[in-house]
């Protein structure tokens, strides 16, 4: 007997909540049954056809592209694409469709479909027979094209319902194919779908009733139970219309936007336009001929591969920011080449770096190039709009996210449906690590007090284990933006974000590079709106005119400041990891700033790249390269892996990868932890490295550093422009630390660490801080000169550090002083407009000490301002008895400073307690400077930093802060779940423990803790004790 | 007059905490949206543990895994507060709870019933603490300044002149004013009440709105704080919840306990006693059982009410899990001391007719009657339940039979004549209980119709299920 069959009717699990089986698992099943194609027809939704293609391909079954659609007014359909325009039809109707509904719906009508289903093949799906209508009103949508699907999946009387749809066709005399409403790949998964439907429906499984489907028969069957159930025919006729569909994803052509190229240039003698335009730009004094040659390099390859288009698009980008005065700087694997940097897209310099950029675009590998563009934090949005404008909303969107579901929300989801109580659904919750893809193990389930033997415990977990990896919505990417020449909507479909203005693509990032589609990332970074106002500050106050480009390099003292980790402030090497590694680095050059920024991650502590790394870079240990090649590949890192780069080389020289097999591992690396799939490289990468006569133990060594790495490993391009942010914000530090501290706090939030600490920092620096005055300060903060020659300007503090003052209020107060000085408070208050509690604001944070004095009188003085008519203005002058109001104590004025500026004007309270912390056997920041390490010690500080890295298991660090610096502490798990609450709660904390330091790396172990904060609240007492 | 304070700080934990039996397992009250619960108390054990008030839930996972929770519920304290003045209403004609968690006690003529200050104040302190409620007491000349007293502290007793000295002395933030008046009062550097009062009162009425002043004056006594009077309720009402399922009448007996102590406290405020009172057991799904408890005559005592309910509770079977045990008592009659008894003649106290029946029914049980209903599930034994209520909605996708059998039965016919199916009905994992079975509509040789099915995918011999009027 020989049957053959076409599932024209499938879902995957991106029908969110409704398929139970990924494209994988289908297309390997209906593989086995011996299907000749298979549907993938999500509902309104091609968000999952790039896996499902992908999935095909694996299985070497045939890929029809369809969708599932509930109109708003009619019938069910199943549109499957014959051809490319099939596709196009297909993708502009779920555009439609998706564009007018909000998040995560859509809605389509029957008069939607008029003349819009060119290339598209339709199965219409009846209810129970009845609704003839349907079948007329579809008909003539869909002359030929249109069949009535017969869906037997064992209900109450199959027989009668064939015969009922058998004669409904012949009576519209409409074609049946047989077609299964598939929405697993096997049977198993039927507890698992019946779960997804009661989450659907906001409902346990038990009150889901008949919504559950009564059976488990909506799988991929095999082609004897079809042939039960099906006449031949309806069979037969399934293939006949798979064999008509004959678009393959692979025909989708992608086209740049064509309009940047002017008339009479093709994109490629535009660029080079373009380029040599910037080359005499970058390089004033003449081209070198290696610069010339590097160029000429380049743009072939570029000509080469056709990404011309692609560089002049984030050309285009960037020469709208630069006119706007916005900072950007761009990063990435095509970013960092001469033709970027006379195209103005990245700030450095190809002479400056090692960088090559045969490294960033291969001739062999096929990888697209990647360009992420970083722009001012607060004014990315503005770059966003232009591109909407540019292109128009139907030729630009942002790339989607897929969320999938980890293992705290699939076990969280699946007990809910099953009806677990909401404490039980929350403790397991509990009980799944973050971000984890794994279930939770039986000890800690049994710890948390769960019966580990419980049959609903141990469904809940299986149905949890099959859910997570599971899509569970799109959402948006941050800022990658597709843009293309043809409407979008002919290549995917479109749809609404969440956020208003905003529309996205349904494919991620994964998917775009399956098809060949580029992306620009437009993305926020802190750091360059911070740098761009320590330009303007330095042009207005300094006489200095520098930008990224401009600013001198290879600085001594620069390296020498970044070497005793002096770096509060500057991009990315001011963590406290990458603080405490830079003393034992010191480095030297820009190349070992762009080392210090990749090895301080998590991929390679993880992968123990560090030790081995600072050993040879002290020299303790020899360099050892198993080959000649590999000494190439490593030697820029003393045989240490690091890049990504440098493990798709290893793989290529040593293994005999092809660039596109490397290529394929780097995905892989970023992949293992999702996905797994790095085992078949094991064998690969063993075997290739064995034959070319390196050691297995070498082999294995590399492999557990490739896994290490996971998801994290940093590419090297990312990485230099990185380093180049962090040479510029250290430079800045080093020589303008005024200029810039102001730029940092006007740019805050962002970076790591608040105003008060960067103002901490800048005082022990010997930058003088002025407070808050409405007589000279400005919103923003402000740089003020000094009377010493050569000093360092001062720091104003800007109205915009008073808390609560809003930006009206003070713009207000501004355009009035500018018109003339404020001769008192009542004038301030009238001729500001201020009213009671921007005035109070202004009193409580000092800024009127010059009107009315202290704090507390200028709170009473502010108080009494009552409003005035301009005829009533002889009242002013009425007589008030005088009032005794107590002058501010230090504390209270240190009080008060935190409370309405955040930061302290005058001594920071671990000084004011520091006899007393002497008393109890503390040292201070700076004593522990001139300590010898391995000997016990006391500390004591103010807690401003509680890490706990997912790198370091167990560990936290604490950082304190005294009148002299910070003191850092790492605490043991042991003790962190001893002294939980202490750890957890106290603001002022003492340590005792054991004092190390090494390569000028200082920290306490800590063996104790006591919460001190009732010192502080002594303080207070004592400051309101007085009479 | 002299004014007495009475400060409840953990009203509403005290109110829990006394309803449970093990005091010291870590409590914290919640209150909050279930996506953002915040603690509202915490007790000793809790707190010891890094809790606090404020804390969100989630915050507090992560310092103490587990404790227990309770909602805070406001109208637990409206009706703790009202039960309390109950009680107060002993000492004073005039009990006042216009201040929030606070009793306000006139006590010039207390004094003289119950002795002098200090024999008073052991008393009060004495029965406050038998009723598990910690307190502050402050007596003072006029009822604002007691009341703000209570906030610095506790066990004190001023007169006029005393009174003075201890307003000079009152920290600004603990005067009783409000919140942004504190505030502001602050930010001129004003810490004691004294800084303020020393301030010119022109300058005052400038810059502050007149509750300021007047404030200023009721505290020393200037102006009258005029006060509302309580006036005691004539029934008595109050309910303990468990946080799980009691099943015997044993472990009722602690909280009856304690609902007995609370009513004789009632009692003894209004100078009354209770002729007949009514213990309601709650149940989970049914409604609450009833348990009259009559007396020959008036009664107050605790021990002689205790002893008679709990003969009363021991004596019934409990027909459900008890989830909350709430006493009612409406008859209240005048406390005539036990003496009297010697002439009342009263017959024995009878149950009406409805009280018998409802005791025959709890002694029978409820299931002997019930009606039918369907219920919207695929597998057919569980798509009917005996229930009162059942889903209107449920309507089989299928035909079904009118008889379905309880068990089914093996058919005894082995050729039957196939009308429809299969039918596969595939359904019911979550429970353990998954059923997989093709069924087919069959006539069997006699002609009846039958509802029968095998093992889904593995034909073999049919089970009749039901049968087809």
């Amino acid at each position: 007997m020989s049957v053959g069959y076409a599932e024209l009717h499938c879902l995957s699990n991106f029908s969110f909540q409704r398929g139970a089986s990924s494209a994988q698992e289908l297309f390997a099943r209906a593989r086995q049954h011996g299907y000749d194609a298979l549907a993938i027809t999500d509902e309104a939704s091609l968000a999952g056809i790039v896996r499902a293609w992908q999935a095909a391909q694996e299985s070497g079954l045939k890929l029809i592209v369809g969708s599932e659609i509930q109109l708003e007014n009619g019938p069910k359909l199943v549109l499957l694409v014959e051809n490319l325009t099939g596709y196009q039809s297909l993708c502009r109707l779920l555009t439609l469709a998706r564009r007018r509904a909000g998040k995560g719906e859509y809605c389509l009508r029957l008069e939607d479909l008029t003349d819009a289903l060119d290339g598209l093949l339709g199965l219409w799906l009846p209810r129970h027979g009845q609704d003839e209508e349907h079948g007329r009103q579809l008909q003539p949508l869909l002359p030929g094209r249109l069949w009535l699907a017969v869906e037997l999946h064992r209900g109450p009387d199959d027989a009668r319902k064939l015969d009922q749809l058998q004669g409904l066709a012949a009576r519209l005399g409409l074609p049946c194919v047989a077609s299964g409403d598939v929405h697993m790949h096997v049977r198993g998964r039927r507890a698992l779908q019946d779960t997804l439907t009661a989450l659907r429906h906001h409902c346990t499984v038990m009150e889901a009733g008949s919504r559950l489907f009564a059976n488990g028969e909506r799988h991929l069957r095999s082609l004897s139970a079809l042939a039960a159930i099906y006449p031949a025919a309806l069979l037969a006729e399934s293939r006949r219309i798979a064999a008509r569909c004959r678009f393959d994803m692979g025909e989708l052509r992608y086209q740049y936007p064509r309009e940047l190229v002017p008339e009479g240039h093709t994109p490629s003698s535009w660029l080079c336009e373009l380029t040599w335009r910037g080359a005499a730009w970058r390089w004033p004094n003449g081209l070198s001929d290696k610069v010339r040659t590097q160029l000429e390099h380049e743009l072939a390859l570029i000509a080469e591969k056709a990404y011309d288009s692609y560089f002049l698009t984030v050309q285009d980008i960037v020469a709208f920011a630069r006119g706007q005065h916005i900072l950007c700087q761009g990063r990435g694997s095509a970013a960092n080449s001469a033709v970027c940097f006379a195209l103005g897209i990245t700030e450095l310099d190809p002479g400056r770096s090692n960088l090559l950029f045969e490294r960033f675009i291969s001739r062999e590998r096929d990888e697209p190039p990647d360009i992420d563009v970083d722009f001012e934090h607060e004014r990315r949005e503005e770059v966003i709009q232009y591109i909407f404008r540019r292109y128009g909303r139907e030729r630009a969107a942002l790339t989607a996210v897929v969320t999938r579901y980890l293992s705290a929300g699939a076990v969280r989801d699946v007990a809910r449906a099953l009806g677990l109580p909401q404490e039980q659904i929350d403790q397991l919750g509990r009980c799944c690590s973050r971000w984890s893809k794994q279930l939770p193990s039986a000890e800690r389930l049994a710890e948390a007090g769960f019966d580990v033997n419980n049959p609903w415990l141990h469904r809940v977990l299986t149905l949890a284990g099959e859910l997570i990896g599971f899509p569970r919505h799109l959402s948006q990417h941050p800022g990658g933006f597709v843009m293309s020449d043809a409407p979008l909507d002919t290549l995917v479909p479109v749809e609404n974000a969440s956020m208003a203005e905003r529309t996205v693509i349904q494919w991620d990032k994964d998917d775009l590079d399956a098809v060949g589609m580029l992306k620009v990332d437009v993305l926020a970074l802190g750091m360059l709106s911070a740098l761009r106002r320590t330009f303007d500050l330095l042009r207005r106050h300094r006489g200095r005119d520098l930008t990224l480009a401009t600013i001198p390099q290879d600085d001594l003292p620069t390296y020498e400041m970044i070497s005793r980790a002096d770096t509060v402030g500057v991009f990315q090497i001011e963590s406290r990891a990458q603080m405490a590694m830079l003393p034992r680095l010191r480095p030297r050059c820009f190349y070992d700033l762009v080392i210090q920024v990749s090895i301080v991650r998590p991929g390679p502590i993880q992968g123990d790249m560090v030790h081995p790394f600072l050993r040879r870079r002290n020299k303790e240990e020899a360099v050892d390269y198993p080959s000649p090649e590999l000494r190439k590949v490593f030697e820029r890192t003393l045989g240490v892996p690091l890049f990504q780069e440098q493990v798709m080389e290893l793989a290529i020289v040593a293994a005999g990868y092809t660039p596109g097999e490397a290529d394929e591992l780097r995905r892989s690396m970023a992949a293992w932890k999702r996905h797994g799939g790095l085992e078949h490289h094991r064998q690969r990468l063993t075997e290739g490295m064995l034959a070319r006569g390196y050691s297995q133990a070498f082999s294995e060594r590399i492999f557990e550093q490739i896994k290490g790495f996971g998801s994290y490993g940093f590419p090297e391009s990312h990485a230099a422009s990185f380093a180049l942010l962090s040479y510029a914000s250290s430079w800045l530090k080093c020589h303008e630390p005024a200029a810039f501290t102001c730029a940092l706090i006007n740019s805050w939030p962002m970076g790591f660490y608040s105003p008060d600490q960067l103002l901490q920092d800048a005082r022990r620096h010997q930058i003088e801080i002025r407070p808050v005055d409405v007589r000279c300060s400005d919103w923003d903060c402000s740089l003020e000169a000094v009377e010493q020659e050569g000093a360092q300007p001062a720091i104003r503090l800007g109205l915009r550090q008073v808390k609560g003052l809003s930006r009206d209020d003070a713009e207000r107060l501004l355009r009035a002083r500018a018109q003339q000085d404020f001769a008192d408070v009542a004038d301030l208050a009238q001729r500001g407009g201020l009213g009671s509690r921007a005035r109070a604001q202004l009193a409580d944070a000092g800024a009127l000490r010059g009107l009315a004095g202290n704090r507390f009188r200028a709170r009473w003085a502010v108080a009494g301002v009552e409003p005035q008519l301009p005829l009533l203005q002889a009242q002013h002058d009425q007589a008030e008895s005088p009032a005794l109001i107590p002058q501010p104590s230090v504390v209270e004025d240190m009080e008060a400073d935190y409370a309405s500026l955040g930061t302290s004007m005058g001594p920071h309270p671990l000084g004011l307690l520091r006899d007393q912390l002497r008393e109890l056997g503390c040292r201070s920041s700076r004593e522990l400077l001139a300590m010898s390490p391995d000997q016990p010690v006391r500390v004591a500080g103010l807690v401003v930093g509680r890490q706990r890295p997912q790198t370091a298991t167990g560990v936290t660090f604490v950082t304190l802060e005294d009148e002299f610096g910070m003191i850092n502490v790492i605490v043991w798990s042991d003790l962190a779940e001893r002294q939980r609450s202490v750890l957890r709660g106290s603001r002022l904390l003492e340590v005792r423990g054991q004092f190390e330091a090494r390569d000028g790396v200082r920290h306490v172990i800590a063996r104790q803790l006591h919460d001190l904060t009732g010192l502080l609240h002594k303080l207070d007492v004592r400051s309101r004790d007085y009479r | 007059m002299r004014w007495l304070c009475i400060l409840f700080p953990q009203l509403a934990l005290d109110a829990v905490l006394r309803s449970r039996d093990d005091p010291t397992v870590p409590l914290a009250l919640l209150s909050g949206p279930p996506q953002r619960r915040v603690l509202q108390a915490v007790n000793e054990s809790a707190r010891a543990q890094g809790l606090r008030s404020g804390q969100s839930l989630t915050q507090a996972r992560t310092l103490l895994e587990y404790f227990d929770t309770v909602e805070h519920d406001p109208a637990q304290i409206e009706h703790w507060q009202q039960f309390l003045a109950s009680w107060a209403y002993g000492f004073s004609g005039h009990v006042s709870l216009d201040f929030p968690r606070t009793l306000l006690l006139e006590v010039a003529s207390s004094l003289r019933l119950f002795g002098p200050w200090p024999e008073l104040e052991q008393r009060l302190r004495a029965e406050l603490q038998a009723l598990g409620f910690q307190h502050r007491l402050v007596l003072a000349p006029n009822p604002l300044a007691a009341r703000v007293l209570t906030n610095v502290a506790d066990g004190l007793a001023v007169d006029e002149q005393a009174l003075q000295t201890e307003l000079q002395r009152l920290p600004v933030a603990r005067s009783g004013l409000p919140g942004e008046l504190v505030e502001s009062l602050q930010r001129m550097g004003l810490r004691r009440l004294q800084q303020v009062l020393e301030l010119p009162r022109d300058g005052l009425a400038k810059r502050f709105p007149p509750q300021l002043l007047a404030h200023l004056d009721q505290l020393q006594g200037h102006h009258p704080l005029a006060l509302s009077c309580y006036q005691p309720p004539d029934r008595f009402r109050q309910r303990i919840e468990f946080n799980f399922d009691v099943e015997s009448t044993t472990s009722l007996l602690f909280p009856l306990r304690r609902l007995i102590g609370d009513l004789a406290t009632f009692l003894a405020g209004r100078d009354c006693g209770v002729q007949r009172f009514v213990l309601l057991l709650e149940h989970r799904r049914q409604p609450a059982s009833e348990l009259p408890v009559g007396l020959l005559g008036a009664e107050r005592d605790p021990e002689r009410l205790f002893e008679l309910a709990r003969g009363r509770l021991e004596r019934i079977e409990l027909a459900a899990p008890v989830q909350a045990l709430t006493l009612l008592a409406e008859d209240l009659p005048r406390f005539v001391p036990a003496a009297a008894e010697l002439f009342s003649n009263r017959p024995q106290q009878s149950q009406s007719w409805l009280q018998v029946c409802e005791r025959l029914r709890s002694r029978l049980g409820d299931k002997v009657v019930q009606p039918l209903a369907a219920v919207d599930e695929h597998r057919p034994e569980r798509s009917w339940l005996a229930q009162e209520r059942g889903d209107a909605a449920a309507r089989p996708p299928g035909p079904r039979p009118g008889w379905l059998l309880a068990e089914p039965e093996l058919l005894n016919d082995l050729f039957p004549r196939v009308l429809a199916g299969p039918e596969r009905i595939e359904s019911g994992w979550w429970d353990g209980e998954d059923v997989r079975r093709d069924y087919y509509l069959i006539e069997t040789r006699d002609g009846r119709r039958a509802w029968a099915f095998h093992a889904a995918g593995r034909p073999g011999p049919l089970w009749v299920h039901g049968w087809f009027a």
